[in-house]
């Protein structure tokens, strides 16, 4: 269980992302190219448009992009994601050589954008989109417009047109300005704000500008462009970054595969330009997961024909029977990559109780079970519970007919029909009376991997990188309690090189990260004693206790309440935490605080997860983080949060309040073969010491959740594979 | 700055080398080792080409004692025989015989029509297939709805709903190894899917006689494309 605390997880930079995702992308099936010929091209902002200006299209729903883009001595590596069919987002980080703003050479800047689709291209109508680019924050990007885009054919070329017009303001409508529709005052760039605020004061005011372009594309692989641009790079003139002779931009573009694009331009009449645009979408795999396949059914002779077979003298004692069933189960659910917990049966009932270590998806493990209890079963027993337990929280009952799974097994209709039969109920804490695998415990486990640690943003280094090696050992003496701990070891690296001293006015709970970096190459990562367990059929406990993280140790509580059935989950944790040495041996420095949240989570529709804490951050702060998520069926997570504290924008610092975004995709997405891990990343624009939560290892929401209703409906169909 | 990009390079290189050992055998893998698989998988099978057609000589045929089914994937080339572990009736038109293959796929087939895969990757979950059944057992022309639950790929499926006509050809005499059979040939023409736009083309050899399908060329989702499968001993 502790392998899943600490490796679900495995940190993929985005440098590793970039690439590992094209190596991995070309090595996709030919003929799942161009599965998605409608999708936009970016621009160079890594949203859909042209070059610089941005077009009225959006990408197709949950789309997931990354753009980099350099010409004139501006480099923008932007991720945009679309969340809603007709709302997106995107994060940038743009570097601009030669802007002297902050008296270092190259400005480095982080910025958010958000588009919203307004009209649909229909036949006769374009389709319009209205932006608010680097709409928070320092603002030196800010920009609102509203575009519209058609594509036609025409007899005359091969291929497909799309035009575009639109109106900017901001640093889009600063060439070729045609009045100021929604009033001149619009503040200026401002260095010295802490950013973060919306700018909603600036939003369409101040002139407005007309650009406009055309996209041609020829064919599959192929595709130019050509725009008039309204930004007139005032801020960039003047510090001599590059010259703008021309509003005129013109570019090729090429399609390498159904994932990239890559493009070259000739900018402003002086400059020459690259875009590299990779587009993913978390519905369509990299590689198609292939499970072998399960057994067929093993399907009982018909009552008629052979009446002793249904005879439930078998079960006359319910301990032999059920310790011979455990006996048959534990084989053949190892063949499958699972444990077998407990099993009870009478001639009529088993209950199975395991653990998955295999697949992600929860249903395709219940299958597996199902199928190995029809092998072994007498043909009595008709009813299945099967109940999937995460380290010792047995998270639902699968209640299955068998002779409706002999039924439907090749039924047209096989994966409704039997959801529309199965019940997915609450399960009790413990199986009294059930027999026990009792090769389980104790167990030990260990391993020694590689690891990469990566720090961000740094303005004068933007990505380092720490490698070196790490042991994870694990001691679970009986159900529920493991005892845990990560050594490391550095072997090279760049983080401690950092210069970037603290200089928060508040508890420095994260800001000294670079003195831990600095501190010792050898480090205790986290050593721990966990205890979970269910106190009741829809209640979660967790007690932990030891070197919890990096930078805190101490005692951790957490209870959660979430029905099997529930939208809704309701926890509270309870933390006293000091904070640990430098160099992350057993000592402690001074700072300590009690920390806590009651945190609220509630599963929308169409795969939206919220998450409400409100409690005390590390700081001593008071307040509340807001998590929204967007979660794939098949394990795609993206999402964003932010905090709002009693601590103010000025003694937070830079970005007034702590925000980020958050990645997780599980490894199976890209090597097609069954496999429970993921990798995933957190990225804040900035790290500050306001609103900074706890990292506790193995916190129950998400331990729980992948054995319950939705998570298990979203997955149905994996019962059959 | 090209040096920098170099450093990290490395790193990362640096990284796919040390490789991870664990205590447990199972779930533990270097994701660079992982992709770098992928890679060299796909790599292969471009270099290696499709696999030719296994032919099956009449004194292999002669000494198959079970049922055998050939299956010639297009897309993935080469050949497999499968042999028949179990067969399945219920209230719908039509047998269901389940095929598995060397490398423990399984194909689902009602009356000769395929109405489920497993193992192969993007597997057709579950099909209706009363239309065709009734038609080819008729050997009449019929049209009407299907519909394939096929898995994306992820554990998640979609819905395709086609719209089929099925028409007699005419008939032929089709050849399995050194018999040969008079058949009547069916073709089965479906628009429809996901978004409306997919065709799809099945063509069925029937036998006249026994009114088995000994032939056949059918559709397994849109990743796997095309089988022919070969019912060389029933």
């Amino acid at each position: 269980m502790i392998r899943r605390a600490v490796d679900r997880i495995i940190q993929l930079t985005v440098l590793g992302a970039m690439i590992t995702l094209p190596a991995a992308l070309s090595a996709q099936d030919v003929d799942a190219v161009f599965r998605t010929p409608d999708r936009p091209s970016l621009n160079f902002y890594g949203t859909p448009g042209l070059m610089d200006m941005p077009s009225g299209e959006a990408l197709p729903d949950g789309q997931f992009v990354v753009g980099v883009s350099n010409f004139g001595g501006q480099t923008r590596t932007t991720v945009t994601f679309q969340a809603l069919p007709r709302v997106s987002a995107s994060f940038r980080y743009s570097g601009v050589k030669g802007l002297d703003i902050d008296g270092r050479d190259t400005y480095r800047d982080r910025s958010f954008d958000v588009r919203f689709l307004l009209n649909r291209e229909s036949r006769y109508l374009p389709a319009v989109t209205l932006g608010l680019q680097d709409f928070a924050g320092t603002g030196i990007f800010a920009g609102e417009f509203v575009a519209a885009t058609k594509s036609f054919t025409t007899t005359g070329l091969p291929g497909n047109i799309r035009a575009t017009v639109g109106l900017g303001w901001g640093r889009l409508g600063s060439s070729g300005s045609i009045g100021s529709p929604f009033g001149s005052a619009r503040p200026s760039y401002d260095v010295s704000s802490t950013g973060g605020d919306l700018s909603t004061d600036q939003w369409f005011r101040g002139p407005a500008a007309p650009f406009a372009g055309l996209e041609w594309q020829i064919n599959d692989k192929w595709g130019l462009k050509a725009e008039y641009s309204s930004d007139a790079y005032v801020v960039e003139q003047d510090d001599g970054v590059f010259t703008r002779d021309s509003r005129f931009n013109f570019g090729a573009e090429y399609q390498v595969s159904d994932a990239i694009r890559i493009g070259g331009y000739y900018m402003y009449g002086s400059e020459i330009g690259v875009n590299l645009q990779m587009q993913l979408n978390p519905k369509r795999p990299l590689s198609v997961l292939r499970f072998p396949a399960p057994r067929p059914y093993d399907i009982r002779p018909a009552r008629r024909d052979n009446p002793q077979a249904y005879s439930g003298d078998w079960a006359a004692s319910q301990t032999g029977a059920s310790n011979a069933v455990r006996d048959a189960l534990i084989p053949l659910l190892a063949a499958e990559g699972l444990v077998l917990v407990e099993t009870k049966t009478s001639a009529s009932t088993t209950e199975v109780r395991y653990s998955n270590e295999r697949y992600m998806a929860t249903a395709v493990s219940v299958g597996r079970v199902a199928r190995a209890m029809a092998r072994v079963l007498p043909a009595s027993v008709e009813t299945f519970r099967i109940v999937p337990v995460v380290d010792n929280l047995a998270q639902s009952a699968i209640v299955l007919r068998r002779s409706d799974l002999e039924a439907l097994e090749v039924h047209p209709n096989a994966t409704d029909a039997l959801l529309a039969v199965a019940g997915i109920d609450s399960v009790a804490p413990t199986l009294p009376g059930g027999a026990r695998n009792e090769e389980l415990f104790p167990v030990f486990n260990w391993s020694l991997a590689p690891f990469l640690e990566q720090s961000y943003f740094d303005p004068n280094e933007p990505v380092r990188v720490d490698g070196g090696v790490r042991l994870n050992m694990s001691y679970r003496p009986a159900p529920g309690w493991t005892v845990a701990g990560e050594l490391r070891h550095r072997l090279f690296g760049n983080v401690a090189d950092s210069d970037r001293e603290s200089n928060s006015v508040l508890p420095r709970v994260r800001t000294n990260s670079v003195l831990y970096a600095q501190a010792s190459d050898t480090t205790l990562r986290n050593l721990y004693v966990n205890r979970q367990w269910k106190p009741a059929p829809d209640v979660y406990a967790r007690m932990t206790a030891g070197y919890l993280e990096r930078m805190f140790g101490g005692v951790s509580a957490e209870l959660l309440w979430k029905p099997v059935a529930s939208r809704l989950a309701l926890g509270v944790e309870a933390n006293y935490v000091k904070q640990r040495d430098f160099n992350q041996a057993f000592g402690f420095q001074d700072y300590s605080v009690a920390t806590g949240h009651a945190s609220a989570y509630y599963e929308f529709d169409n795969g939206f997860v919220g998450q409400l804490d409100v409690g005390r951050y590390l700081a001593g702060d008071v307040g509340a983080t807001v998590t929204l998520e967007r979660e794939f069926n098949n394990g795609w997570k993206v999402g964003g949060f932010f905090t709002l504290t009693d601590v103010s924008a000025d003694d937070f610092g830079e970005g007034s309040f702590d925000k980020g975004i958050t990645l997780s995709i599980p490894i199976n997405w890209f090597v097609g073969r069954p496999d429970r891990r993921t990798v995933g990343t957190t990225i804040r624009p900035i790290q500050r010491d306001g609103g900074a939560r706890l990292n506790v290892p193995a916190r129950l929401y998400d331990q729980v959740r992948d054995g319950h209703r939705n998570a298990l409906v979203g997955n149905w169909s994996g019962v059959w594979e | 700055m090209m040096g920098r990009i170099t450093r990290l390079v490395a790193v990362v290189i640096a990284a796919a080398f040390l490789v991870a050992c664990t205590s447990e055998n199972t779930n533990q893998q270097n994701l660079a080792k992982l992709i770098g698989g992928t890679l060299k998988q796909g790599v292969d099978s471009q270099r290696a080409g499709r696999q030719p057609k296994v032919v099956v000589t009449p004194k292999m045929l002669s000494e198959t004692t079970v049922a055998a089914l050939q299956v010639n994937p297009e897309i993935a080339g080469g050949s497999d025989f499968l042999r028949r572990v179990a067969s399945r009736s219920d209230s719908l038109p039509g047998q269901v015989e389940i095929w598995k293959s060397s490398d423990n796929a399984l194909i689902f087939l009602r009356n000769g029509v395929v109405v489920g895969t497993r193992g192969v990757g993007a597997d057709i979950i579950s099909a209706d297939a009363a239309l065709t059944v009734r038609a080819l057992k008729n050997r009449a022309p019929a049209s009407g709805l299907r519909e394939y639950i096929v898995s994306d790929g992820d554990v998640t499926t979609t819905r395709m709903r086609f719209r089929c006509t099925i028409n007699a050809v005419g008939n032929e005499k089709i050849t399995v190894v050194n018999q040969t059979f008079d058949a009547i040939h069916m073709r089965e023409t479906c628009i429809g899917g996901a978004v409306g736009d997919l065709r799809i083309e099945n063509d069925y050899w029937v036998q006249a006689n026994t009114g088995l399908v000994r032939k056949s060329r059918q559709w397994v989702g849109p990743v796997s494309g095309y089988f022919e499968l070969v019912l060389l001993k029933s």
